[in-house]
């Protein structure tokens, strides 16, 4: 057979489901091993009859029925990744079962309204997208740095960045107007890297002007400018 | 909440995981805790990945890992004995813990306390719990593959009494520690072997010493004979190591009162203080309590089931050398099992008297169930907590002081009792970062990541020819730190303040304080009284109250998850 180490693996999972039917045909409640190995079963035997990705994500969907499981089983079957071998290769499915099972192990509670992102003194400006292609920004970036092709007061955005919860970001579709929020950026306020524009204190004597004189000369657009 | 709050509230527990004020329940169990801090600022966590912040002079400063870290475990909900149960991000340098707290780039961030540079290794640990590495000092090491099942229930350190398969109950043989030594080494794990303290002469317990053990075991299968425990501890003061005791079962030459008045005053930890691991029967119960006496409790009685008592008879002829066809053997064997003495080892764990909780791996115990039995216990006797909105947020009725002192059995309080606890035994910096993550889900049951000396030594891996990392089928076995010269370096080999012991790419650490430590030093225990055992063995008092609990017949962290 001259099994590779991931072919071996799916005769793991092949044993589990079977170990899970047999003892779902007693009557059994499933558990989390047991009902997991049953959905990833059922993807790999799709894929071998020749079905598509999207129908063997239904067969991982429809392997168990949530009455077959034990209690606070169904919403811990999230995220069940496991690669089937179709007609045009080896395919990545990843299957959430749908549970309404109120048992949540692990569930988090909470009872009051989180304090929200801080109401730090902002500024709104108007961006505007100059290139022919989508620009996103995230949170963190220095905003006076970002791409040179979006349109914006520079001097406004120095030393500022958007004012959204981390990890999130703002996209600048092509040839559209966009307003956004800056904030202060904190710490000690030293940029080192980004673009290059300003490579140090942002506070320093004369910084924001040097920078200013940097992007004009680099070619970053700027509505500020008079 | 209105249902747009409550949207925006599950978004933000799945993005961020639990902040201060949160109710998470852990795992299966009936066990809630409350978040008492978050280190971070709302709006400015530092998160991993495309499009976020964790960027070279954003969230990441461009400097080397000695003016930053190696390694930083991100936005994790920490449950330690000493720290409590808050939400921060742990700093680890050169295989320890540097620094605790709000992680970043002080550049562009306030407050921060942990410096991450612009190459340091970020371990994301939004919706994972972190706790210390689990401290098992009862481990039977009758197969090598004991080690790998304690790594991968999340346990890091391990005190073993052989390297069998034969039962050492302590080895002497300065040759054979030598070799003992050497083979532990190829795990990311930290181990301790005892000598076995056999001896009515200092001759042996000397071998031992210079074989680079970390203490003793006195075992009644060798001689737990009055004698014997006097020239133990006597010799154990001198040279600063831990005695671990398992006493007379067949109160052969001295009964519970005599052991009791051979030890003194001096500082014992008495295995299975519950009795049906071994000891005076039917009362070695009553050791527990005791200033001097660091008691412990073996897996198979916690959380206390219906079935606990039929499952043992057979277990102690099996891990005695005892043979089911002699009568007087089965007689023995079921002379040292009791409902009554199980019952009040639980409530007693819950109370605060006994602080520790082990396995006796392959011994009468499983190396891969101490977490999950000791929450499973705590567990038992945990409130119900209301969380339908009908009780207000500070009313609610959780369980932290409860979890912790659960936590404690299992890290800081062994690491006290065993002399560790300058390396390990809690998140605190300075410690060796030997950490769990677990997911609030398996919390207890099964570990995310095992982390050893600051890097992955074990946890869930799957399909190694897929396109992530994470195609079923997944299992819990060897990560990259548990390989190659890795796996020695990330370990210690715990000895005592004489041994020469030497083993290629191992750090030999004497053990610390072994002959002061007391039960009033116990972390989040330290609850002293007189424990009383009735002649039958039916009655348990504490202090002249009768302590007992109910049997359980469903255990959390169990059914769920293990096929």
């Amino acid at each position: 057979m001259e099994l590779t180490p991931s072919e071996q693996d799916r005769l793991l999972i092949f044993t589990a489901a079977q170990l899970a039917q047999s003892r779902r045909a007693r009557g059994v409640k499933l558990n989390v091993p047991e009902a997991t190995a049953l959905i990833a079963h059922a993807v790999i035997e799709a894929a071998r009859d020749g079905a598509s990705h999207a129908q063997a994500l239904i067969a991982g969907q429809n392997a168990v029925a949530e009455s077959e499981l034990l209690p606070g089983v169904g919403p811990l079957l999230s995220g069940i990744a496991v690669e089937g071998v179709f007609d045009d290769g080896r395919r990545l499915v990843v299957v959430d079962f749908s549970s309404t099972d109120a048992h949540v192990p692990g569930e988090v509670t909470r009872l009051e309204v989180a304090a929200q992102v801080s109401d730090a003194a902002t500024v709104d400006i108007v961006v505007r997208n100059e290139s022919t292609i989508g620009i996103s920004v995230t949170t963190h970036m220095h905003f006076f740095e970002v791409n040179p092709r979006l349109s914006f007061n520079r001097s406004a955005a120095f030393g500022m960045r958007l004012h959204i919860p981390a990890g999130e970001h703002v996209d600048f579709p092509p040839g559209t107007d966009v307003s956004v929020q800056l904030e202060p950026i904190g710490g000690n306020r030293v940029l080192i890297g980004f673009a290059g524009l300003v490579d140090g204190p942002l506070d320093a004597p004369g910084a924001k002007e040097q920078a200013l004189a940097k992007a004009r000369e680099w070619g970053y657009l700027d509505s500020g400018q008079s | 909440m209105t249902p747009d709050e409550l949207r925006d509230a599950q978004q933000d527990i799945a993005v961020h995981g639990a902040r201060k004020g949160d109710f998470v329940r852990l795992g299966d169990t009936d066990l809630v805790i409350r978040v008492e801090g978050d280190d971070r600022e709302i709006g400015n966590e530092l998160q991993i990945g495309f499009g976020k912040n964790a960027r070279d002079g954003i969230g990441m400063r461009s400097v080397r890992s000695s003016e930053s870290c190696d390694v930083v475990i991100t936005n994790v909900l920490v449950i330690d004995a000493l720290l409590g149960i808050r939400v921060t991000s742990i700093g680890i340098r050169n295989g320890r813990i540097s620094a605790i707290g709000r992680a970043g780039n002080p550049d562009t961030m306030d407050n921060v306390d942990v410096i991450v540079g612009s190459g340091s290794v970020i371990i994301p640990g939004e919706g994972l719990i972190a706790t210390a590495g689990g401290i098992d000092t009862h481990v039977h090491a009758m197969t090598p593959r004991v080690c790998d099942s304690a790594l991968s229930s999340g346990v890091t350190t391990v005190i073993a009494q052989e390297f069998g398969s034969f039962w050492g109950v302590g080895i002497s043989s300065s040759w054979a520690l030598q070799q003992g030594h050497n083979m532990f080494a190829h795990w990311p794990l930290n181990v301790g072997i005892l000598g076995r303290a056999a001896g009515s002469t200092r001759d042996p317990l000397l071998e031992g010493l210079e074989g680079g053990v970390c203490g003793f075991k006195i075992h009644e299968d060798t001689g737990a004979h009055p004698r014997t425990i006097d020239t133990t501890l006597t010799f154990a003061d001198e040279y600063d190591v831990a005695i671990a005791l398992h006493t007379d079962g067949l109160n052969e030459m001295s009964s519970v009162a005599d052991t009791l008045n051979v030890i003194g005053d001096r500082a014992v930890h008495a295995f299975h203080v519950e009795g049906c691991g071994g000891g005076h029967a039917p009362d070695v119960l009553t050791m527990a309590g005791r200033n001097n006496i660091l008691a412990s409790s073996t897996n198979p009685t916690l959380a206390y089931g219906i079935n606990a008592a039929d499952e043992h008879v057979a277990m102690i002829i099996s891990a005695h050398g005892m043979n089911p066809e002699l009568p007087s053997d089965v007689e023995i064997a079921h002379r040292r099992v009791r409902q009554a003495t199980m019952a009040a080892e639980n409530r007693l764990h819950d109370m605060g008297v006994i602080p520790v909780t082990s396995s006796d791996a392959l011994g009468m115990g499983r190396a891969d169930d101490t977490w999950r039995k000791t929450f499973a216990m705590a567990s038992m006797f945990a409130d119900a907590s209301i969380l339908d909105g009908s009780v207000a947020p500070d009313d609610v009725v959780v369980s932290n002081e409860r979890v912790l002192r659960h936590v404690a059995k299992i890290t800081i309080n062994p690491a006290l009792v065993h002399g560790l606890s300058h390396e390990v035994g809690a998140i605190k910096v300075g410690l060796l970062a030997d950490i769990v993550l677990w997911p609030y889900a398996s919390f207890a049951s099964k570990p995310n990541m095992v982390i050893k000396g600051g890097l992955p030594a074990y946890g869930v891996v799957g399909d190694p020819g897929a396109t992530v990392s994470n195609a079923q089928p997944l299992v819990i076995g060897p990560q990259f730190g548990a390989y190659g010269a890795s796996a020695q370096e990330l370990g210690v080999h715990f000895s005592n303040g004489i041994s020469q012991v030497t083993v290629a790419g191992r750090r030999s650490v004497p053990v610390q304080n072994t002959r002061t430590v007391r039960g009033s030093d116990m972390v989040r225990h330290g609850i002293l009284g007189e424990v009383q055992v009735d002649p039958t063995g039916h009655t348990v008092t504490f202090n002249d109250q009768i302590v007992s609990s109910e049997a359980i017949t469903h255990s959390p962290l169990t059914r769920t998850f293990l096929i």
